[in-house]
């Protein structure tokens, strides 16, 4: 028994496993609470809420590692949105077709690879902290896209949109494929990849790893390209999701991902975290929220919940590691 | 090791479960309504109204508030209604369009439809409205011409220029001034600054400077009347001066006893909830809505494809302030 569990930590990671065992009890807790919990329909509505969040969170996840953050996300993921709804009203609107939907996410990755690389580029040479760097690019965006749309939405797209943000091939939503498609490019990019090697030494020591003989501008730059495509992935899931692009959409989402790192195990000083951990945060943050909506609780209350749960994990994770110093 | 770590956590799950309350009935029929925001006035009161009309109904009836106004939020928020599978949900929409798609999903899976506010919404079994752009811009036009006998030059606020329905209130209130008052004058446009006290107030100050004529102000947007009270109350004009438009009633409370707005429309929430909960009611049972139907709390209705629309307005004024104040509205 005791084996097993060392041969399991050995191959995930202690992290996973104390995030599995909560999500477990959390899913029991609930299931005891209500009948519902423990259902198809429940779990597809799981399913289908936790991609676009999860893409966002990946976006959020890298600017992170490298001791960063990336506080546009949500305003960029709906800019590459509107690119989308642009292109596709001027091929047409609801008659659109499909080549113009590639077009359309095609310009939309551009879009958000540019905000990206400007990021990028503003915060490796210029030197600026990465959240006023964010944090300006956020308030262009947002302003540029309430011109541009003057304050309303886009709406009216292609039928054949409409499967990526509801649709299943073989029981599995789309959007979940999606998602977990990105997080497994993102996995490889991470522990794979020399990029990936060189974010975490970024994330632990700039200077060092600047002496070390990295390119970390270069590095800094493609990081925060890379979180800004994501965001345009995002952008594309909510587009076919909501059905229409404004904005203000998901707005609520940003410090959730801010939220999800955490929870998953990744510094806030960077240099440490992994994919997996974060994905299963995002699960059990689902999981609690959906959970409450099931039993009926107030809203403002999950919120509460899920910041009483976050306090809890980084008590439990100080206690932990004085335990293991101890030791 | 691994003990050690599971113990807090489980206390931390039990936190969560009790938490839990008990598993919902399954007996009587279930209606969640997803308003745009949780925790503002106004849907509170509407949360009253469905609770009390859900239990003099039998019918398990719950409000939904999302922490922010996000249209994102109240997908997530149907989505769960749906895995939760209630017999009715009701949506005052935030953006009629995104919640489209997931409402499609809802009545596939065999769950009524009622939205409130959204006349142009799809994928709905019915949507009701308890005011008409056309009624609650003309109720407030006829209130100012009153007010002004007829005469005199007035201006008008809306809350900004981008808002669809203060100008659609404005235009038809504009168009019957026009039709039945000849002699009234409109200055300028309109003013979209009735989304602040301040700006408001500054316009007002302005335009009676500017307008020695000016006797009287229409301003849709909840700001628009109170900062034009302070304006008349700064500039000594109260009661020479006609203030019409909605406004939150706690807010204009004083203002509206000192004559400094003279009144305006709103329609109650609270009824809103409890219209929700009979439409949904109706719904489940499977009664026919048709015209001349009667629902209590909108009257004789004459259905328009799936929308209801009556003018179900209630003054504020100097003598219902108080009780509607006292509402928490």
């Amino acid at each position: 028994m005791i084996e097993a569990y060392r041969r399991m930590r050995d191959l995930v990671g202690a992290e996973v496993l104390g995030l599995l065992a909560f999500l477990v009890i959390v899913v029991i807790a609930f299931s005891l609470a209500t009948p519902r919990f423990l259902t198809g329909e429940n779990f597809g509505s799981i399913a289908f809420q936790l991609p676009e969040l999860g893409l966002l969170t990946l976006a959020m996840l890298v600017p992170i590692l490298s001791g960063g953050l990336n506080l546009a996300i949500t305003y960029t993921a709906n800019f590459c949105g509107l690119t989308l709804a642009w292109i596709l009203q001027v091929h047409g609107g609801v008659d659109a077709g499909f080549g113009a939907f590639l077009l359309g996410c095609a310009a939309a990755l551009a879009v958000g690879a540019t905000a990206g690389l400007i990021m990028g580029l503003v915060i490796a040479y210029v030197g600026a902290h990465p959240i006023l760097v964010s944090l300006a690019m956020m308030i262009f965006i947002r302003g540029l896209g309430e011109f541009l749309t003057r304050g309303g939405d886009i709406s009216g797209f292609p039928d054949f949109i409409r499967p990526i943000g509801h649709g299943s091939v073989l029981g599995f939503p789309i959007p979940l494929l999606i998602f977990l498609v990105a997080a497994a490019i993102w996995y490889i990019m991470l522990q794979r990849t020399r990029h990936g090697f060189s974010t975490y030494m970024l994330g632990s020591n700039l200077e060092a790893t600047r002496y070390s003989g990295i390119p970390t501008r270069r590095t800094i730059t493609l990081i925060y390209t890379l979180s800004g495509l994501m965001c345009a992935v995002a952008g594309i899931v909510m587009v076919a999701r909501f059905n229409s692009v404004r904005v203000g959409h998901g707005d609520a989402y940003l410090l959730i991902t801010v939220l999800a790192c955490f929870l998953g195990g990744v510094d806030p000083f960077g240099g440490f975290g992994r994919v997996l951990p974060v994905a299963i945060a995002l699960l059990i943050l689902q999981v609690l929220s959906s959970g409450l909506n099931l039993i009926g609780a107030n809203q403002h209350l999950s919120t509460a919940v899920w910041g009483l749960f976050l306090i809890a994990v980084m008590v439990i994770r100080f206690g932990w590691q004085r335990l293991a110093l101890r030791r | 090791m691994f003990k050690r770590f599971a113990a807090p956590l489980l206390g931390a799950a039990v936190i969560a479960a009790s938490l839990a309350t008990a598993a919902v009935a399954q007996d009587k029929p279930t209606m969640g309504v997803v308003v745009k925001i949780g925790g503002i006035p106004w849907f509170n009161a509407m949360e009253v109204g469905i609770k009390e009309q859900g239990d003099a109904m039998g019918m398990d009836a719950f409000m939904v508030g999302p922490t922010s106004a996000d249209p994102a939020l109240q997908v997530r928020a149907i989505e769960d209604l749906i895995a939760k599978g209630v017999d009715v949900i009701g949506v005052v929409p935030n953006d009629a369009n995104a919640i489209e798609p997931v409402l499609e999903k809802a009545r596939a899976a065999g769950i009524k439809v009622v939205t409130h506010e959204s006349p142009a919404q799809k994928n709905v079994d019915w949507n009701f409205e308890m005011a008409s752009s056309k009624g609650f811009g003309e109720a407030h036009a006829k209130m100012l011409a009153e007010a002004m006998g007829g005469k005199g030059s007035y201006a008008v606020y809306v809350g900004s220029l981008t808002v669809p329905l203060h100008n659609e209130w404005a235009d038809y209130a504009i168009a019957y001034l026009k039709d039945n008052y000849p002699d009234m004058k409109l200055i300028g446009d309109r003013y979209g600054v009735a989304e602040s006290v301040d700006d408001s107030r500054k316009t007002a100050l302005d335009l009676i400077a500017a307008n020695p004529d000016l006797t009287g102000f229409l301003a849709f947007g909840s700001q628009g009347p109170i900062g034009i009270g302070r304006a008349l109350e700064e500039t000594r004009k109260v009661g020479e001066i006609a203030v019409y438009g909605p406004f939150s009633p706690g807010q204009g409370r004083q203002l509206v006893k000192e004559g400094a707005i003279s009144g305006g429309f709103m329609w109650n929430p609270m009824e809103a909830g409890r219209v929700f909960v009979r439409v949904g009611d109706m719904l489940v049972k499977g009664e026919a809505i048709t015209d001349g139907t009667t629902i209590e709390g909108l009257g004789e209705v004459h259905p328009d494809g799936t929308n209801i629309i009556v003018d179900a307005l209630i003054p504020i004024n100097k003598d219902t302030v108080d009780g509607l104040a006292d509402l928490g509205l």
